[in-house]
């Protein structure tokens, strides 16, 4: 079992949030996280990337404790839905400050950036970047010292069709690598032929885990969308 | 339209309140209020001149009774001899002293903290009218001014400037850019990498430390004042410790802030205080006995003995001590907020 979460919950002053939620995911899966605006998507990745303190329950990625965050951020890459870059610096400014702290070589870099089709862009700032390129330096950095668990929150937001075709072909291709992959999204036709699993969570609840067809033959899809 | 600008002001007055901006407006005058008050009190007794005279010293007995009538204008404190009045003239608690001059027989050397200051003017200005009513004559009783601080008028100036630079940075400069890394989750960013909390702490007070050395070498370049190498090295010590406390204090105004707006407007809120009363201090003797209380005045007494009077670091090791100390509880302030990601 690759990442266990445990009774973990977090709720805000308007009551909303995550309600004690319980689940596993092994190795090599690729999971989809829906639900509405609100639903606390976002609040559970917030927590699993110890973005936020969680009031209660526990999480361990590889039998290591949230709480060893310096160990834990080799094993967690974390995506989140407005890329937090420095945004008056480089492209490669960005990704070899992030290869620094992690203490990666810099050829990792010059990997990174044709990885992603990067290498034209890597002295534009990134403040002029578009949204799309932005998300794929994004991307890139949370890579930078290979974690096997990767999270994405809602990483087609605000992207066009295009460019969000170009996201689910990269999320697959880093699937395919081998990473385990769990990514919020609340449009769950987009993720039909993605994901290996689906997770569904409701004002705070975890109301539906379990495989694709078995989500979309469920009336909870309907209760949920329709 | 004008309602659409009535609603749009309405709307800005709003974001105003959210930011704390407002806060900014009503504190300003509360501040200036409140000092004012203490500077200009009523109580009339802070005004009267405070003149120091030697018990053993030959007074012209028309001069001291005079002096004593006067008693609206002068305070006369009595000393057994020169030191214990330059003492008291140093520790601020007095204006002037009269001695015997050395270079005249009969008139007198007037010591002064510094030469140039309103109250030597007024001494000289006060003295000279009573003789001229005593005695009728222009040639004045006080035939020399000594002043104890040696230093020219800019001289006198840099420890309010140094002061102003290590405030700056410390509440105005590293709030906001603690803050925007907050807003733009970029500290968040940064804490996906195996650093630790403690080293980015430490990285913005070095930051701010930096910043405040390069602005104290490039005003000294511009400048050119003189140390010797004591002077030199105790002005560096407090510079560092300074530089060390408003950093941390800087760092930890920053985290209590969610915004860059409200982290100005914060900063602001504890800039002017540390400032004004420590770099006005010397024109009141209320400010005098407020600003010790303040946390800028460990820095600002010291550094201003140390500049302008000769004294050396080792003359104040409780306000080192203090200003490192009150560094240190900021910056473990500022780690248990991020511990606990405050406000991010």
């Amino acid at each position: 079992m690759q990442l266990e979460v445990l009774q973990l919950s977090k709720v805000y002053k308007e009551k909303r949030g995550l309600q004690a939620t319980r689940f596993s995911v092994e190795k090599g899966e690729l999971i989809a996280v829906v639900g509405h605006n609100g639903a606390g998507k976002s609040t559970l990745f917030k927590m699993l990337a110890g973005w936020l303190i969680p009031d209660h329950g526990t999480v361990r990625v590889d039998g290591i404790d949230l709480n060893n965050r310096r160990t834990l951020v080799a094993k967690i890459g974390f995506v989140p839905e407005t890329p937090n870059l420095f945004d008056f610096f480089s492209v490669e400014y960005n990704l070899a400050l992030f290869a620094r702290l992690f203490q990666v070589p810099s050829a990792r870099v010059e990997e990174t950036l044709s990885e992603f089709n990067l290498v034209p862009f890597r002295h534009a700032k990134v403040q002029e970047l578009s949204k799309g390129l932005k998300q794929r330096v994004s991307i890139g950095r949370s890579l930078l010292a290979d974690p096997p668990l990767l999270l994405f929150d809602e990483p087609t937001s605000g992207l066009d069709f295009e460019m969000t075709k170009e996201i689910y072909v990269l999320l697959r291709k880093i699937h395919a690598s081998g990473k385990t992959i769990l990514f919020t999204s609340h449009r769950p036709e987009e993720i039909k032929s993605l994901a290996t699993r689906i997770m569904v969570l409701h004002q705070g609840a975890l109301v539906f885990d379990g495989t694709p067809v078995d989500y979309f033959k469920s009336d909870i899809h309907q209760n949920l969308y329709s | 339209m004008i309602r659409r600008i009535a609603v749009l002001t309405l709307n800005d007055l709003a974001i105003a309140f959210k930011n704390k901006t407002l806060y900014l407006i009503l504190f300003v005058p509360l501040f200036v209020f409140l000092t004012l008050k203490v500077v200009d009190g009523a109580d009339t007794g802070a005004q009267k001149i405070k003149i120091g005279l030697l018990e053993k010293a030959p007074y012209p007995r028309a001069m001291i009774h005079r002096l004593q009538l006067a008693d609206s204008v002068f305070a006369i404190d009595w000393f057994a001899n020169e030191e214990a009045g330059k003492r008291w003239l140093k520790d601020k608690s007095g204006d002037g002293m009269l001695i015997p001059s050395d270079k005249a027989a009969g008139r007198f050397a007037l010591i002064v903290l510094t030469k140039t200051s309103l109250q030597t003017i007024a001494i000289v200005e006060s003295v000279a009218e009573l003789q001229r009513v005593l005695e009728g004559k222009d040639k004045s009783w006080i035939a020399e001014i000594q002043p104890l601080q040696e230093s020219e008028l800019q001289m006198q100036m840099l420890p309010t400037w140094i002061l102003m630079l290590v405030l700056l940075v410390g509440f105005i400069v590293l709030p906001a850019q603690v803050a925007e890394e907050k807003e733009k989750k970029l500290l968040l960013g940064l804490l996906q990498t195996p650093i630790r909390e403690l080293e980015w702490l430490l990285a913005k007070v070095c930051l701010g430390m930096f910043l405040i050395g390069i602005a104290a070498l490039f005003l000294q370049l511009l400048a050119q004042f003189d140390f010797d190498a004591v002077g030199g090295w105790s002005y560096f010590a407090f510079l560092v410790v300074g530089g060390f406390c408003f950093s941390a204090l800087g760092v930890l105004v920053g985290f209590l802030c969610r915004t860059q707006a409200s982290a100005r407007v914060l900063g602001v809120l504890f800039y002017l205080p540390h400032l004004l009363p420590s770099a006005l201090a010397d024109f009141s003797q209320k400010l005098n006995t407020v600003a010790p209380l303040i946390p800028s005045y460990p820095f600002y007494g010291p550094t201003k003995a140390i500049l302008l009077e000769g004294a050396n670091v080792s003359d104040f090791p409780l306000q080192w001590v203090s200003l490192f100390g009150i560094g240190v509880v900021a910056i473990f302030m500022s780690h248990r907020l991020m511990k606990k990601r405050w406000l991010m």
